[in-house]
């Protein structure tokens, strides 16, 4: 470019050399080309190089510890600790004959269906409830600090509560999922109606929304990407609260195959319980980013 | 003949809450930012308003929109009063307002729907806007994908599409580069002769009142009140004359400025500055004396 750029005042500056901008500007203008798809040819190979360098730049540090897991007890851990922590492959061999019989797909299932029962109810209660609370201002500050003190009470402190209440069956696992994930998604809902651009509201009524279109065409759809925020960080407080639930009354569940494996001194059935709860847990947080990113294509930094 | 708009004794008047963290307390003061404006604006007719900040435009264009009532006085449009935001009427503003999470098309549509249109015809109609601004061929491009210049032609779109008989437009291109600027005022002066729409333009620049309105209405600094009207007459307009640099255009600017000149300075003196929509004004100086002279 900087050849062209450079040549052409020079031939507008000597129109008396009628032979000079005949085969110039096709001299550096070949060349140019050239060079372009020289450099672009490098530059793909540099960008795929970069790309496939970042790749293994971002998987070094999971690698890594992979390795540190697998090598460290053998070399590194005295032989007492070995024994509580098993390298990677005597895990991955527990986790391989837990799915050969059947037992880790059960776990998993019942841990699932109460997740979700729990998650379900905490974002159909949390996003209705939230829209109401955030459309009447004196009910928002009428509960507000009712709401804050719940919050801020550990889910997990009322598990003896909704034991009692509810007995140690699958409702008090459900009742104490959906109380852990309600808030996030009740907080953000109501804080994504409050926070919708007062221009876009004068803009709506000078168009002659009335209220409830103005709710839905406007408040709403602005609202969403808050509160898929919110129904993210409750699906992360579902699974997280689940676990200890199913640690502390259950006969299934991956909570309960941890702590079981712990006391029957099945440690590397234990590690693979341990596992299996961190890839179900990555497993629905890349869900849940997906359908935040589907939701919210419109925001500028989402879309590439 | 009757006026397409008018204003008749208008008054507005805000209680002010001083900004948070004010020293004198949380006594509120009132403060008028019109006061007794009279004005008529003729069905078709092209009116820029200019005037120092504080001068209540703003609040004369919410007024006409009908976000707001006045304290006292009356608008008409059509002799009819206004209440409310009404089909007849449409607001663009400065800072476009577009939906970000709908494209250009439905930008443009969302004020036909509800009307009996299907979709097909609604994004029809949008085209046919969005190609009257000089926007064919970006029907599906959100808000973001959209350049300053391309919002604002879509904002003048969404407002055309439901036809409205009248444009308000509260200084719509005070956020534009120049260049984009001009391009707009240009295609506005256009539209407005292809679709005889009555407009009511803010502005802060003297250049944009007079080169774009058949007149050109003077505000007073607070409380605003109509310090003058300005009728321009540029000669033909049609040539690819630099309309600016004739000597009309010139003497026009010339008298809008005198006019408005010493208007900026007492609002600059008096420290007035912009009413916040939720009825703060941040940097106002509680002069409660001068709101009762």
């Amino acid at each position: 470019m900087s050849t062209l750029a450079t040549h052409r005042p020079a031939s507008d500056a000597a129109p008396a050399a009628p032979v000079q901008p005949g085969p110039a500007p096709s001299g550096p203008n070949a060349g140019n080309d050239s060079t372009k798809t020289g450099t672009t040819a490098v530059g793909r190979l540099r960008r795929s190089a970069s790309l496939a360098g970042s790749w293994v730049w971002k998987s070094a540090a999971v690698i890594l510890f992979l390795a540190l897991w697998e090598f460290g007890p053998t070399y590194l851990a005295s032989a007492s600790t070995r024994v509580f922590l098993p390298p990677l492959h005597e895990v991955l061999a527990a986790g391989a004959e837990l799915l050969r019989t059947g037992q880790l797909q059960n776990h998993l299932l019942a841990s699932i269906t109460r997740s979700a029962a729990g998650f379900g109810i905490a974002v159909v209660l949390g996003v209705s409830l939230g829209l109401v609370i955030a459309w009447y201002r004196p009910l928002h500050s009428f509960l507000n600090p009712l709401l804050e003190l719940f919050r801020n009470t550990a889910a997990l402190a009322l598990l003896p509560v909704f034991t009692l209440l509810l007995g140690i069956g699958e409702e008090s696992k459900i009742t104490i999922v959906a109380y852990a994930a309600f808030f996030p998604v009740l907080l953000n809902t109501v804080a994504g109606v409050r926070t919708v651009d007062p221009l876009l509201v004068r803009a709506a009524k000078s168009l002659g929304l009335n209220s409830f279109s103005l709710f839905q065409k406007v408040i709403l759809p602005s609202a969403v990407p808050t509160i898929f925020t919110g129904i993210r960080m409750g699906g992360t407080a579902s699974i997280l609260v689940l676990i200890a639930a199913e640690m502390v009354g259950a006969k299934a569940g991956l909570g309960y195959l941890i702590i079981n494996a712990q006391s029957s001194f099945l440690i590397p059935q234990m590690y693979a319980g341990i596992l299996a709860v961190s890839l179900l847990g990555l497993a629905v947080n890349t869900a849940l980013v997906a359908a935040e990113r589907h939701f919210s294509r419109w925001r500028v930094a989402i879309t590439a | 003949m009757t006026a397409k708009i008018s204003l008749e004794h208008v008054h507005q008047e805000f209680s002010v809450r001083p900004a948070r963290g004010a020293r004198n307390g949380p006594a509120p003061s009132t403060l008028v930012a019109l006061d007794n404006l009279s004005l008529d604006v003729a069905a078709g007719e092209f009116l820029t308003l200019v005037g120092p900040s504080g001068s209540g435009k703003t609040t004369l264009l919410d007024l006409l929109a009908g976000l707001t009532r006045p304290t006292s006085g009356r608008v008409l449009v059509d002799g009819r009063e206004v209440t409310g935001p009404g089909k007849d009427r449409a607001v663009v503003f400065q800072q476009y307002a577009l939906f970000p999470w709908r494209t250009a098309s439905t930008n443009v549509s969302i004020g036909l729907e509800g009307s009996g249109l299907s979709r097909r015809q609604r994004a029809a109609k949008a085209r046919e806007y969005l190609e009257l601004v000089g926007l064919g061929g970006f029907e599906d491009r959100y808000p973001h994908e959209l350049s300053g210049g391309m919002k604002q032609r879509v904002a003048i779109a969404r407002s055309l599409a439901y036809e409205p008989d009248i444009l308000l437009m509260d200084e719509p291109f005070a956020a534009l580069d120049a260049q984009t600027r001009e391009q707009l005022q240009d295609e506005l002066l256009r539209i407005w002769r292809a679709t005889g729409k009555t407009i009511i333009f803010i502005t802060h620049g003297i250049d944009e009142a007079v080169y774009l309105g058949q007149r050109v209405a003077v505000l007073s600094s607070r409380p605003g009140r109509l310090k003058a009207i300005v009728d321009v007459d540029l000669g033909d307009r049609s040539a690819d004359a630099d309309v600016r640099s004739s000597a009309a255009f010139v003497s026009h600017r010339h008298q809008v400025w005198s006019l408005l000149h010493d208007e900026v300075q007492r609002a600059q003196d008096a420290g007035h500055r912009k009413i916040l929509p939720d009825g703060t004004a941040p940097d106002e100086q509680p002069l409660p004396e001068r709101s009762a002279a």
